[in-house]
């Protein structure tokens, strides 16, 4: 398997517009880090899930990957070249031909004014792709029935607020199939529909990946479902990547306490034993916001196993073996079978402390 | 500091609860009476010269103390379920039919002036994207002190302090209580409107997809932080949602809907580890789990049923891999079984108890939080 | 930025239903609200006599066929009295409304081609083409009307040469489309560029740029038919606005004699000493007319916005059903 795409200390900075009184004042200007500097290396016909909760950057690096923002630093290497400064037109044109984006919302994707047909042709006549009409109409049909609308000419002609939730989903796969990329970017595909319709979707995907050799990055702030799809899973706070590895390594021996505390509070369709609450992590608060990122290790702010190092230094994303790595000071010691959740305390808080800063006092004491 | 191990859930009693109150029951209530009783409601929507049959015939119960879940996907009618106990429904929808008993008193006969008795004094609602529902221009204190102020009668200070100390316990720190909802984040936001939800002391309080739009850590934040209200305030809790995994960790009794009807409900534990009806059993094997080794995912063809003009018999039988000649013609009855769950699927046509439909909560109750 | 959010589809069939009301059931919901109904009735009337004038009441009377008494008040053969120079009034009224409605709708032509060109293009590519082009349009949003018609009518007679015509309007009335055309696209590109601005932010829009089209083609294809509904109804209230325009403008002389619009006819009747003489029958009926007509507009075009507006309460309210 060769590396499909590459990116190297990738940054997304927005900067923030200062007030009369700051500049006058002095204040530096500040910026809202939306990613701040990752790197990452997805290979051929993998799936690779990025996970993170909102604030993470997990969809502006998404959006850089398949230029829809300009990154503020960092390079992008696709298929051996790089196309980190692609903004002009011919080359562009080409990258988005191999590179595609399935958004999140099916109900605001599909332009309302327009039919199926033209959706999904709408690529192939950007792109130029089909030496003819009639070309391009079987390249129409073979992608909506590649995405499971079939007969395609009943869902042609239709309008979008004329299908369901799953199906305008479906349409989207097929706009985004139709230019034949390599490597699709699909930003939280199924969050948006029920459940049950959650499942086909994945399992199209799937399917897809094997028929047209396609290769993802699936953005998504559920963990579970990058448990079901994902064959490695990187996990995002604050624009960093905290952990990365294998999806079954990442989950059942997390060796960074954010990914531990997201696995222990993702909901399980299990209910808890009688007389035992679940034995969850509940962080404290919530992210910080992007442009005033903790110093040290950004997560210090929250993290139950915080020491004085995780303070000052920002630990780098360390190699622990087996594809796994994890951003943390405590990672290489964390190399019991439950990975670092073994040292976390659990959610069981004593009755009558009512306030978060008390709840987080005790469970540091307890450490 | 040493951990207290936390006490398995005593079942309550009314006076327990009613004990704990601030303000007065209301006058027509019946010390005796069951928190809540549903009764074959039926909620229909008004589209040109017809009607939606959004709820078409559900029945259920709630006692003092209790969390109860109702589940389903969209369009099955449980958010219109919730808008029919406070009676805000749209302006085309009407309940048409059955009851709703609160401490006795039936809601569904009241004139709207009556209902204000009892919306937000006695039931209360935090609605879907309700973090969105603050008005932007006046502060999260005063907002939740209006209806104390003029529900309750009390003076401005008082309400504004009751105000301050409801956000205090949901969480939002003292100093942060005059912020304007703006300056809040989404998962404070739906604190707040927890907290407006609590302001008149309401013996229930329905969460409407609580959770759906924060991120997985508020949510489980939030769910614990209702968890912990339901404790030390002693609420009965409806919480709705699609998402049945939040409802397998918060919820003492599930119901699950679907096409307006209640397909099966019961103990937590039971409707999750041993569901009956064909779609219960679909619904949660489509729910990944994190903490298990399964990876495969239940997938159920079809699409719900249109609403306008529902399939007879049961609305399940077209997607149903059981369905038989009788479930696309004769609805199916609903029956109890001795482990409190209760099912309406002709695959199960007797009970193991002599009760056919009818009210849920003949002695039940008790019962089902012990053999949880 | 958050997570998901419940998914509110609603179900199969009144999905349909609602589409299928949607398309054919417009007319009936437009002609269902009195506005509507109204606006179209008397709208209807007023363009149809002034399309075919002369089946009403035959050709234009002028001097040399005026049949009536000077400055009488109406009687059996002239239903509306006559002018000083016997010429039937209702004759004159009936004609003035070709010309006051041919004004009307090239002036609404060249403000909606223009207002609506610039508010797409301005608020699509934004940054500092968007402001120019906002300042020019601020430029012409403070400028009034009479003051630059006055200043601007032997400039643009000069332009466009004294004897000049087009579709049977003169050269004076020419000036008349211009300066309307003037004075009001800076009010048709604001409102199109507002809707523009949060039409550029939906999803679909990116989806389109990230497929690889240029601004043109998402201008052309996804922006335009998303604001054609603004259009329209801000096409018939300018229609509305330019109507009344144009007769403020021929009331003060702009206007021409030789085919009088009812600004015109109003600014005959006043010179002829009509209000100091009670001649009451030769102010109202151009003046009524004008009302009339500015009314059944702007109830046309509430109407079509309330209508054509997606978050508009009036819209069939298919229920959301979680």
């Amino acid at each position: 398997m060769s590396e499909l795409l590459r990116v190297s200390g990738l940054q997304v900075h927005f900067p923030i517009r200062r007030a009369l009184g700051d500049v006058v004042r002095g204040r530096a200007a500040s910026a809202v880090r939306a990613v701040d500097g990752i790197d990452l290396s997805i290979q051929e016909g993998e799936v690779l899930a990025l996970v993170g909760e909102s604030g993470s950057g997990k969809t502006t690096t998404g959006r850089v990957i398949v230029k829809l923002t300009r990154q503020t630093a960092g390079r992008v290497t696709f298929d051996g070249q790089d196309v980190t400064d692609l903004w002009g037109t011919r080359r562009l044109r080409a990258y988005r031909r191999r590179v595609q984006l399935i958004f999140q919302d099916p109900y605001e994707t599909l332009d309302p004014k327009q039919t199926i047909h033209d959706f999904v042709a709408e690529p192939l006549e950007v792109n130029h792709i089909g030496r003819s009409a009639a070309e391009r109409e079987v390249m129409i049909a073979s992608a909506l029935e590649a995405a499971g609308l079939r007969p395609a000419a009943t869902y042609a002609s239709r309008h979008p607020h004329e299908l369901s939730g799953g199906q305008r989903q479906r349409v989207v796969i097929a706009g985004a199939l139709a230019v034949g990329p390599e490597l699709v970017v699909a930003d939280e595909p199924v969050s948006m529909l029920d459940v049950s319709i959650r499942t086909e979707l994945l399992r199209l995907m799937l399917d897809l990946r094997k028929e047209r050799h396609l290769t993802y990055l699936f953005i998504t702030h559920d963990l579970s479902i990058a448990w079901v799809i994902a064959d490695r899973i990187a996990v995002m706070y604050l624009g960093k990547i905290m952990e990365i590895g294998p999806a079954n390594r990442v989950i059942s021996v997390p060796r960074h306490p954010y990914t531990a505390a997201l696995v222990s509070v993702a909901p399980s369709p299990e209910p808890p034993a009688p007389g035992e609450r679940a034995k969850r992590t509940i962080l404290v608060g919530e992210t910080p916001d992007a442009s005033a990122i903790p110093a040290g290790c950004r997560f210090n702010t929250r993290c139950p196993l915080v020491f004085d190092r995780c303070r000052v230094e920002e630990p780098p994303l360390i190699d622990l073996g087996d594809g796994q790595s994890a951003a943390c000071w405590l990672a290489e010691q964390a190399t019991s079978t439950g990975g670092i959740a073994d040292m976390l305390p659990n959610a069981r808080r004593p009755l009558g402390l009512a306030s978060p800063a008390a709840q987080r006092l005790a469970s540091q004491a307890a450490l | 500091m040493t951990e207290q191990p936390i006490p398995a859930m005593l079942p309550l009693s009314p006076a327990d609860i009613r004990g704990r109150r601030q303000w007065p029951l209301p006058k027509l209530a019946d010390p005796n009476a069951p928190l809540l009783e549903v009764r074959d409601l039926k909620t229909h929507f008004r589209l040109g010269r017809a009607w939606v049959r959004a709820v078409d015939g559900v029945s259920f119960g709630l006692a003092d103390g209790e969390a109860l879940g109702i589940a389903g996907e969209s369009a099955c009618g449980k958010t219109t379920t919730a808008l029919s106990l406070v009676q805000l429904l749209p302006g085309n929808g009407k309940i048409r039919g059955g009851s709703v008993e609160l401490f006795g008193i039936d809601l569904v006969q009241k004139s709207e002036r009556a209902m204000q008795r009892y919306r937000w004094r006695e039931i209360s609602m935090v609605f879907q994207g309700a973090m969105n529902a603050l008005n932007p221009v006046i502060r999260v204190r005063d907002q939740i002190a209006e209806p104390i102020q003029y529900r309750l009668d009390q003076p401005e200070a008082a309400a504004r302090q009751r105000a301050i100390d409801l956000l205090d316990m949901v969480g939002i720190p003292r100093k942060r209580a005059d912020a304007y909802p703006h300056e809040l984040s989404g998962g404070m936001r739906q604190r707040a409107m927890i907290a407006m939800a609590l302001a008149c002391d309401p013996a229930i309080v329905i969460g409407d997809e609580p959770t759906t739009a924060l991120d997985v850590m508020v949510q489980a934040q939030i769910l614990d932080l209702l968890e912990r209200l339901r404790r030390d305030l002693g609420l009965s809790l409806i919480l709705i949602t699609h998402d049945l995994s939040v409802l397998a960790e918060t919820c003492d009794r599930v119901l699950v809907m679907y096409a307006g009807r209640v397909a099966e409900e019961g103990p937590v534990r039971r409707i999750f580890t041993a569901p009956r009806h064909p779609y219960t059993r679909k619904l949660v094997g489509s729910f990944p789990n994190l903490h298990t080794d399964r990876r495969s995912l239940a997938v159920i063809q079809g699409q719900p049923p249109d609403l306008l003009t529902p399939p007879p018999g049961c609305r399940f039988a077209p997607r149903c891999d059981f369905a038989m000649p009788v479930c696309t013609e004769v609805v199916p009855p609903e029956v109890r079984f001795s482990d409190g769950v209760r099912v309406a699927c002709h695959l199960f046509p007797t009970s193991d108890i002599a009760t056919v439909g009818g009210s849920t909560l003949e002695g039940s109750t008790l019962g089902d939080m012990t053999q949880r | 930025m958050t997570g998901p959010a419940a998914a509110q589809p609603t179900t199969a069939a009144v999905r349909r239903l609602a589409a299928v009301r949607r398309s054919a059931g417009f007319a009936t919901r437009f002609l269902g609200r009195t506005d509507g109904l109204v606006g179209v009735i008397i709208l209807g009337f007023f363009a149809f006599i002034a399309a075919f004038p002369g089946i009403f009441v035959g050709p234009l009377e002028d001097v040399t066929t005026a049949t009536g008494l000077p400055l009488h008040a109406p009687y059996a053969a002239h239903v509306f009295g006559t002018d000083e120079l016997g010429r039937d009034i209702l004759n004159l009224t009936v004609h003035a409304a070709r010309i006051s409605m041919t004004i009307g709708l090239m002036a609404t032509i060249i403000t909606i081609v223009v207002g609506a060109v610039v508010g797409i293009v301005s608020g699509y590519v934004g940054g500092v083409l968007d402001t120019i082009l906002m300042r020019i349009a601020d430029f012409f949003l403070v400028l009034p009307t009479v003051v630059l018609a006055l200043i601007l009518a032997p400039v643009i007679l000069d332009v466009i040469g004294a004897g000049a015509e087009f579709g049977g309007i003169r050269a004076t009335l020419l000036v008349i489309v211009v300066v309307i055309g003037l004075t009001s696209w800076a009010t048709t590109a604001r409102i199109i560029r507002s809707q523009v601005l949060s039409l550029k932010e939906r999803m679909f829009v990116d989806r389109a740029r990230v497929i690889g089209s240029g601004p043109g083609r998402i201008m052309r294809r996804h922006i335009l038919p998303n604001v054609v509904n603004l259009i329209v109804a801000q096409a018939v209230l300018t229609f509305a606005g330019a109507v009344f325009t144009e007769t403020t403008l021929s009331f003060i002389g702009l206007g021409d004699p030789v085919a009088p619009s009812w600004g015109q006819v109003l600014n005959t009747a006043q010179a002829a000493g009509a209000p100091g003489l009670g001649a009451w029958w030769y102010i109202a009926p151009p003046a009524v007319c004008v009302v009339l007509v500015v009314l059944s507009f702007t109830l046309v075009g509430n109407a079509l916005d309330d209508i054509l507006n997606p978050k508009s309460a009036s819209r069939l309210r298919v229920v959301d059903e979680p």
